[in-house]
């Protein structure tokens, strides 16, 4: 098993920052905000930089307005195995 | 005062006072009347000017004077009325005014659930002895959980309000109901059964390699009702199944005023099933202005970076102006021409580079203010510049603080945790300071 913290760390470092997930931009921009702060850069870099942070904040604001609730409830299938499956929350089904 | 004639020698006559004083101090000492349930069916009900109680409680043979203060009855749902049978909790004391005994009241229940109340009390103190309800077992939630596991009645109105609050709050999350009965017979063991099942899937999908999907809180929900109504939630295997929750369980049963041994032993207690899922997820527009903040406080460091570097090149424009008229009086007139002409074309090019990344700050910055203040005007007008999204800061800024013991770093959520004369460390938004709690009252 992979180690969900170097994934996503790993993940804030090369990928798009279209495609990155709330939780890997907002470390992205918290490990980006950090940098600038701590100064010492050139300025090339510290623009650069910027203009990250300023990409990975649109990110997450894009992200937390748009998000849409998923739902689901857990089933048992035939057999025991578990199951997740997509419901709303008024039709969920009144078993367990 | 001495008897010197009547009542044979050794006896003494009492003043009425004394008389009455010395039954209270008899009745005062004896422990079981400090502290009673007595049932029986409620007589004739009077209620003063000041708003105090009085009625007797009676069965076949006698009867019990009880009253019952006004501050306490208004508390109470429940109030006696004539014929009608109760259990009634509270001490024996003597009202020396009129030589009355009386049954000082603090709670009224009906006669029935009045055996809850009884059975509740002593199941929680079967537990607490085992340290269930310990703080220091209690495990601390993780900040924006991705999956939310919810145990509930599919429905109830209190999996429907769960819903509405992540959806409103954080909808990042992914919530995943698991059904189960929440009162009647069968209730207890379907809670059981459902926690168990978040327990096994938790478990699969870690196997799996696929632990990032899996719940990593469980909220117990169910809406108010009597006593009974959620008397699942004072079941002994529900409580130890709430204990034994592979991971943190937020309870969220009934009313703010019903109290649950389930409340007792999850992780978290919330008032309501509403107040569990707002404990358990950040409010989506005040994460907001707290990145806004963020975003302010990197435009900050950035325009630093930029004044930083101008003044950078300005000094090496100094250095080079001091070096020019020396460099004349150099034997080789050429050679210093050469080093002048090498010089002068260096700095041009790291001034014409500054001035080209500085044009280009410069359009950025004005685009990314006007876009934060644009959105998000209110926000960056808070006086806060720091991004606090992780941390408790924005917490402790609204004026709370968080206590921890010295002796063990422990955070501090029930009195129980500490003792008179221990060491506290305090931490408030602005810095920390230790203190020494007093004894704590009994």
């Amino acid at each position: 098993m992979t180690d969900p913290t170097d994934q996503a760390g790993a993940n804030a470092a090369d990928a798009p920052i279209a495609d990155l997930s709330f939780d890997d931009a907002l470390a992205a921009l918290q490990k980006t905000v950090a940098e600038l702060e701590a100064g010492g850069q050139r300025l090339e870099r510290s623009i650069a930089l910027y203009e990250r942070g300023v990409a990975l904040h649109e990110r997450c604001a894009k992200l937390l307005a748009e998000a849409e609730l998923k739902v689901q409830q857990l089933v048992t299938r035939a057999g025991g195995a578990l199951e997740a499956i997509d419901v709303t929350p008024d039709n969920a089904r009144d078993a367990e | 005062m001495e008897a010197v004639t009547g009542p044979a020698p050794g006896l003494r006559i009492l003043g009425v006072s004394e008389a009455a004083r010395a039954i209270a101090t008899t009745v005062r000492a004896d422990e079981q009347l400090r502290d009673l349930w007595v049932e029986g069916e409620v007589g004739r009900v009077t209620i003063s000017s000041a708003g105090h109680a009085y009625f007797a409680l009676k069965d076949e043979r006698a009867q019990l004077q009880c009253v019952w203060f006004r501050d306490e009855r208004v508390r109470s749902p429940f109030q006696p009325q004539t014929g009608i049978r109760v259990v009634a909790h509270g001490r024996v004391d003597v009202y020396e005014a009129q030589g009355a005994l009386q049954l000082y009241v603090d709670s009224i229940q009906p006669s029935g659930v009045g055996d809850l109340a009884i059975r509740f009390e002593q199941l929680k103190a079967k537990l607490a002895a085992e340290g269930l309800f310990a703080g220091e077992r209690k495990r601390p939630l993780p900040p924006r959980p991705k999956v939310v596991a919810v145990v509930s009645s599919p429905t109830g109105a209190a999996w429907k309000d769960v819903c509405q609050v992540f959806a409103r709050r954080w909808p990042l999350t992914r919530v995943v109901l698991v059904a189960c009965q929440v009162q009647g017979d069968g209730a207890p063991e379907s809670i059981v059964r459902a926690m168990r099942r978040i327990e096994r899937y938790v478990a699969l999908l870690t196997e799996a390699g696929r632990a990032a999907e899996a719940p990593v809180v469980t909220i117990l929900a169910r809406g108010g009702g009597s006593m009974e109504d959620l008397w699942s939630f004072n079941d002994e295997r529900v409580v130890r199944a709430v204990v034994a929750h592979s991971i943190p369980v937020v309870s969220g049963v009934g009313h703010e005023v019903d109290v649950t041994l389930t409340d007792f032993a999850a992780d978290v207690r919330a008032a309501t099933p509403t107040a569990a899922a707002e404990l358990v997820v950040p409010d989506r527009a005040e994460f907001a202005s707290a990145l806004a903040r963020g975003a302010e406080r990197m435009r900050v460091a950035g325009a630093r970076a930029v004044v930083g570097a101008s003044r950078e090149l300005d000094a090496e424009r100094r250095v080079l102006e001091r070096v020019h008229p020396a460099a004349r009086l150099a034997a080789s007139r050429q050679r210093a021409g050469d080093l002048l002409d090498r010089a002068t074309r260096a700095l041009r090019v790291r001034l014409q580079g500054a001035a080209v990344a500085e044009e280009q700050l410069a359009t950025a910055l004005p685009n990314l203010a006007s876009r934060l203040l644009g959105s998000r005007a209110a926000a960056l007008a808070e006086a806060g510049a720091a991004l606090v999204v992780l941390g408790p800061q924005a917490t402790l800024e609204r004026g709370y603080g968080i206590v921890r013991r010295s002796s063990d770093d422990s955070i501090v959520r029930d009195p129980a945790q500490v003792s008179g004369g221990s060491r506290l460390r305090i931490r408030v938004a602005h810095g920390e300071f230790p203190a020494t709690a007093d004894e704590p009252p009994r």
